[in-house]
């Protein structure tokens, strides 16, 4: 197994490798991956269009973004000069694998123009627990040393455990490489891996009182500012017109009294229902720091108990609203005594 | 004017005396960042920050604000409140010198040609800046850069530097000095107190490493609308409002009303927009000039860059590297500045026959 | 109830006075007829719903709970075909899948489970649709008024 760091550099190795192979053989016209930010605790999504670029490609923890957001339809950069689509090559952890299956599943994306450089993730930093953990004091480097997470400023250097200064979402990812792909994967790949979850990290939240429940979610999301960031990288959220942006009619406001930051958060996770794939892409970019991961866990939870369902793990099963049955189960109904 | 002393204990007297007459806005610490908020207990003042998450310019144009109230008898407006709030005095404490200049622009911009935003001139007018020194920019600080200094002191009223356990008081305004005059329990600073000032100036403009040349940028922006370097620049931007809502001298807005029929009420409101939204530009026709992100990149960069220094002939940029820090796909502006630098200038054209 | 209730309102609540309001959507072929058949039948059923007629229980769209639930309402009651019994065949199956997902996450958010009902009701189930509507205006008048999305002006 080896230790996160040496782990790193072999997924890196291959990905450059891989990606290689796939230029060379003109197999795929451009690669979407990683490189490295230009501030500590970040990545950047790159194009790499050329065999001696793949260099830049890399593998950090630090790789956030859901590089699917840039097949979803309403980010057509990917056209050559006649409109043509690319055939385009992607770096793939779990839940990018996922998404791109149900971005399938939806009718937005034809796989066969996907090649995935599928690689085993083990884990994403949880940038924003650790910068308020630093605090006010700017970090300068942050790097991988053994299995912890070592952040150096002009005068400290802390070392935090990677275990857990992992993303929420990270520590209980059943996912690690796209579903389906075990040949050009990299690390442990499993073909269709198994679904348990018992859902036992947000027992604890759902036993609160509704009064408790909703003090909780005031406190958390009353940071929005409505910059919808979460909503830009969420390669789930690609809608020409998003709900909050129609004014045929005007369903909810766009301010950030906690009436409408309520409406806004609350209905985005309604239409996420059964299409989250918990990549925690939203929780890492919101710039004031809101963390989504137990609402998202809430979203799996809903679907996998009520239908068995989970989202983007094969291009067959239809997801719970796109589909109904007679025998659906309707405890929730209000029934006479 | 001379330049006086407040121990860092002291700054709680300072609230108190002056808590009356203004309005105290101050950083404080929130949810693991820092902002700047009205405060009502001295004891909430953070010391100890760097710089606010959302730049100052929240205080005088709120993420949303209400321009008038109206009430209706059920069809029409029968009468329209206007803010009764706008001659209340602010005190806008710990303002670091780029933030300071962002108010310098954001008032030429609401004050600009036939209609002057009455609203943010009026509340502009009633505030004094209380602006701070940076002991320690930040590697993504690139005040230098945009005619800037990590102490300086001239969109400011009162000028501090933050000396350890107390900060040196300079008036700048005449509007400053006044204050100053009034708090008479300030003690005179000593010379080795203004030496060590001007020792930390010195210190805090060698640690800004980020140094980005803005001499021909404007120029190359302008004969460079159409080039390829705008595709390339914009391939990863997502399209969120990130960096514009966090940036000291964006001022775009929207307005939508807002009507409570149950009550017979309603108001008009301001919220910030920004180029970077897909609605931004679209006309009711259904045709938008900027329909997509290389098109939308381009526009944030030109505007602060290009049509700032052509209108107002000041860089629309104050260096605060908010931008940097916060954009999701690390779309970084000091990479974007250099690839314009860099771009070689078209080789003539050669009619050929 | 930690939000702010008015004088009059506490002094009605204490006093057992207060009245939930309720915003009800019927199915026009089943549950409209249905609340028709109680009336016509004279069957005493609570006045606190609000009854908004669509043409099938699938029509309804999360946004109107939520909208209606923003806008002050204190509960939400959506009743339609029985299912297999649906006028447009399977509107009520769709429905019903969004209702279970609506309801869970409402309750997730803080909003409590017993505002927002969802039941079947005939048009032949006069009876049945008075027992109902008042369980859930009990219900919902036992959980006091909806406080939580005033504005603040």
């Amino acid at each position: 197994m080896g230790d996160i760091e040496s782990e790193n550099q072999n997924i890196e190795n291959k990905i450059k490798e891989l990606a290689r192979n796939l230029l060379r053989e003109k197999e795929v016209d451009v690669i979407i991956g990683y490189k490295k930010g230009t501030v500590p605790l970040s990545s950047s999504p790159v194009f790499i269009t050329r065999e001696e670029d793949v260099d830049k490609l890399l593998w950090n923890n630090l790789c956030y973004v859901n590089l699917a957001n840039y097949l979803a339809p309403r980010i057509p950069t990917l056209y050559d000069e006649e409109g043509q689509k690319l055939k385009v090559g992607i770096v793939a952890k779990g839940c990018v694998g996922r998404a791109l299956i149900h971005l399938a599943v939806e009718n937005q994306i034809n796989l066969e123009n996907i090649k995935m450089i599928g690689i085993s993730c083990n884990g994403i930093i949880n940038r924003k627990r650790i910068e308020k953990e630093i605090g006010e004091k700017e970090i300068l480097e942050t790097s991988i040393l053994g299995n912890n997470i070592i952040v150096k400023g002009r005068d400290f250097e802390k070392t935090f455990p990677f275990d857990e200064y992992m993303n929420e979402l990270c520590k209980v990812c059943k996912v690690k490489s796209p579903p389906n792909v075990v040949d050009s994967c990299v690390g442990e790949c499993l073909e269709n891996p198994v679904i348990e979850d018992d859902f036992n990290d947000i027992s604890d939240f759902e036993s609160k009182t509704s009064e408790e429940k909703w003090a909780y979610i005031k406190d958390t999301l009353s940071a929005c500012t409505r910059c919808y960031a979460c909503r830009e990288v969420c390669p789930m959220c690609y809608c020409n017109l998003c709900f909050v942006d129609q004014n045929k009619p005007i369903w909810f406001g766009k301010t950030t009294d906690f009436t409408d930051i309520f409406a806004f958060h609350f209905n985005r996770a309604m239409h996420l229902a059964g299409r989250c794939v918990a990549c925690g892409a939203c929780s890492s970019v919101c710039p004031m720091g809101i963390d989504l991961n137990i609402i998202t866990r809430k979203l799996e939870k809903i679907v996998k108990e009520r239908y068995n369902f989970t989202s983007g793990m094969d291009k067959e099963t239809l997801p719970p609203m796109m589909s109904f049955s007679m025998d659906d189960n309707q405890e929730f109904m209000l029934e006479e005594d | 004017m001379e330049v006086m002393i407040l121990m860092k204990d002291q700054v709680a007297k300072l609230y108190d005396e002056l808590s009356g007459e203004y309005n105290f806005f101050a950083p404080v610490k929130e949810k693991g960042y820092v902002a700047y908020r009205k405060i009502s207990n001295p004891k909430e003042i953070e010391l100890n920050y760097f710089n606010s998450k959302i730049p100052p310019k929240e205080i005088l144009f709120p993420q949303m604000e209400v321009l008038f109230e109206f009430k209706t008898d059920g069809k029409n407006v029968i009468e329209i409140e206007d803010r009764k709030d706008l001659d209340e005095k602010n005190i806008l404490f710990g303002i670091r010198p780029c933030d300071a200049h962002s108010f310098d622009l954001l008032e030429k911009f609401f004050a600009f040609g036939d209609f002057q935003d009455e609203i943010f001139l009026k509340k502009r007018e009633n505030s004094l800046i209380i602006g701070i020194g940076c002991n320690s920019p930040k590697s993504t600080c690139f005040c230098t850069s945009v005619e800037g200094h990590p102490f300086q002191k001239d969109d400011m009223d009162i000028f501090l530097v933050d000396l350890g356990d107390k900060y040196l008081v300079e008036g700048i305004s005449d509007k400053g000095n006044n204050l100053i005059q009034q708090l008479s329990w300030l003690s005179k600073a000593s010379k080795a107190d203004t030496i060590k000032a001007k020792e930390l100036a010195k210190k805090a403009e060698d640690l800004i490493t980020t140094k980005l040349d803005l001499t021909n940028t404007s120029q190359i922006l302008e004969s460079n609308f159409g080039n390829e370097i705008w595709k390339e620049v914009s391939e990863n931007c997502l399209g969120c409002g990130s960096c514009t809502f966090l940036c000291p001298t964006c001022t775009c807005f929207d307005v939508i009303d807002e009507n409570d029929q149950y009550e017979n009420r309603g108001r008009r409101i301001r919220i910030w927009d920004t180029c970077q939204f897909c609605l931004y530009t679209l006309h009711t026709s259904g045709h938008n000039p900027r329909d997509n992100n290389i098109e939308r990149c381009r526009n944030r960069i030109l505007h602060k860059f290009s049509y700032y220094p052509l209108n107002y002939d000041l860089i629309g940029c104050v260096g605060c590297g908010r931008c940097i820090q916060v954009c999701p796909v690390n779309n970084d502006l000091r990479t974007i500045i250099n690839k314009i630098n860099n771009i070689k200038p078209k080789e003539e054209e050669n009619v050929s026959v | 109830m930690n939000e702010i209730t008015s004088e009059t309102e506490q002094m009605k609540i204490s006093n057992d006075e207060w009245e939930p309001k309720i915003l009800a959507f019927l199915c026009n072929w089943c549950s409209y007829a249905g609340a028709d058949l109680a009336g016509v039948s004279r069957i005493q059923y609570p006045p606190n719903i609000r009854v908004v007629r669509v043409p099938c229980s699938g029509r309804i769209n999360p946004y109107f709970i939520v909208k209606a639930l923003i806008d002050g309402w204190d509960g939400v009651l959506v009743s339609g075909c029985h299912p297999g019994d649906c006028h447009y065949l399977t509107g009520n199956l769709v429905a019903r899948r969004r209702f279970g997902i609506l309801k869970d996450l409402l309750e997730f958010f803080g909003i409590e489970s017993d505002r927002v009902s969802f039941m079947w009701a005939s048009a032949a189930e006069g009876e049945r649709f008075a027992v109902l509507v008042r369980k859930t205006t009990k219900l919902v008048k036992k959980l006091g008024p909806n406080k939580k999305f005033e504005k603040k002006w």
